[in-house]
């Protein structure tokens, strides 16, 4: 017994601090990830540049981050009075938007609906958006704005829809000139 | 996977003589045991905290006392007239906070409806207060579908502000005969769980001549 109550070594004594911290770590992470009764606040990936040409659609991959421990419904939920996870964009003149693809829903039962499966966005999820520059457009950098609609909730109760302000930029360039192969008009023909 | 004697990271062998130790301070270090004690209430409180506030706290409404006073509101019901809290005094009331665009909200009605035909012979109230964007017939027709016997009213965000805000649904308010809030319930809790709040919400006194509603 006497070996149990002996005075402590150095190490022993470094080691306490760590292994509070670690232990209340541990015992915050157990509890939640966000404070319980506050609306979670999804997040968008900084979209990097992208260029496109003049009269060509090009592909933006806008990524979103849904916090641990919530889900929103996905953008064809399984109820008429859910709320859809919704882009909304709003684009300058002569750029125009194409199709906006949403991901396909993770079909899951929750605690407090074991029955019925509901279509949600969790974790990472990614929504393309077709960007078609006209013809007439001026080239240069464009900013285009936007917000996603959404509606979160978590394994016990759910936040009233919010909007997520969405934003990328790109860069318009002129279409490469076009050489028109017309042998009749060919430098190296002389008469 | 023996660590070599003189390398950095290696540790003394322990001889008899350093784990009796006695030539060693140990007087000014703090014991690793205190600090687990310490960290320990810090987990516990952080437990309880963590419970404490999904049960939410009703610090924002209005105090009588030691007790909480359910504050009165006017709200637009389904059916078409006003109704105020004040309506239903001397009755227990519990006061759901709710929306069409909830999940939990939709289990807890049916259990609603059932705790009304149970309780409401001994004098319990439900109301209903959706706190919706949608029109007043996708609400009506909602609360069709779900079977609805007790009346639902047209949320205000003022009348959410006077109960705290109402920042997550569904949100469950009992009040007692008396007007004051005996319990609130944050998110979806088990049937048994706000049975047992109606109960105590039944168990109390009607004001006696005061009207005790705050206004």
């Amino acid at each position: 017994m006497k070996e149990l109550f002996a005075p402590k070594r150095e190490g022993d004594r470094r080691r306490g601090p760590l292994f509070a911290a670690a232990f209340v770590f541990l015992a915050a992470s157990l509890t939640s990830p966000q404070t319980p009764g506050k609306a979670p606040t999804l997040s968008m990936v900084p979209v990097p540049l992208t260029t496109t040409q003049r009269a060509k659609a090009t592909t933006v991959d806008l990524d979103f981050r849904v916090p641990i421990g919530y889900h929103i419904n996905s953008n064809a939920p399984k109820d008429e009075f859910l709320i859809p996870t919704a882009l909304k964009m709003d684009l300058p003149t002569d750029i125009v938007l194409g199709k906006i693809q949403y991901p396909a829903g993770e079909d899951v039962s929750f605690p407090f609906s074991p029955d019925e499966k509901l279509s949600v966005y969790s974790g990472d999820f990614t929504i393309a958006v077709d960007v078609h520059p006209l013809g007439s457009v001026v080239p240069g950098k464009y900013q285009i704005r936007g917000v996603l609609r959404y509606q979160a909730c978590d394994n016990s109760a759910c936040y009233p829809p919010k909007n997520l302000p969405v934003s990328f930029e790109v860069k318009v360039v002129k279409e490469p000139a076009t050489h028109h192969a017309n042998p009749a008009q060919s430098p190296h023909v002389h008469n | 996977m023996g660590t070599s004697p003189g390398s950095p990271s290696s540790v003394p062998p322990q001889t008899p003589e350093t784990s009796s130790g006695s030539p060693q301070k140990t007087g000014t270090g703090r014991s690793p045991l205190a600090l687990v004690v310490v960290a320990f209430v810090v987990a516990l409180m952080l437990y309880f905290g963590y419970h404490q506030a999904r049960r939410g706290g009703v610090a924002s409404i209005p105090r009588a006392g030691q007790s909480l006073i359910a504050p009165d509101f006017s709200l637009e019901s389904l059916d078409g007239p006003a109704m105020h809290l004040s309506d239903f005094r001397g009755k227990a009331v519990l006061l759901n906070f709710w929306a069409t665009w909830c999940g939990p909200c939709k289990i807890e009605m049916p259990w609603f409806v059932d705790l009304q035909k149970q309780y409401g012979p001994q004098g319990l109230q439900i109301v209903g207060v959706a706190m919706d964007d949608a029109s007043k017939e996708d609400i009506a027709k909602f609360a069709k579908d779900m079977g609805v016997n007790y009346p639902i009213l047209i949320g205000k965000e003022a009348v959410g502000d006077q109960y705290g805000g109402v920042p997550a649904l569904p949100e469950t308010f009992l009040i007692g005969r008396d007007g004051k809030i005996v319990d609130k319930i944050i998110g979806l809790r088990g049937k048994g769980e706000i049975e047992d709040s109606i109960k105590k919400a039944l168990d109390t006194r009607p004001a006696s001549s005061q009207a005790s509603l705050a206004q």
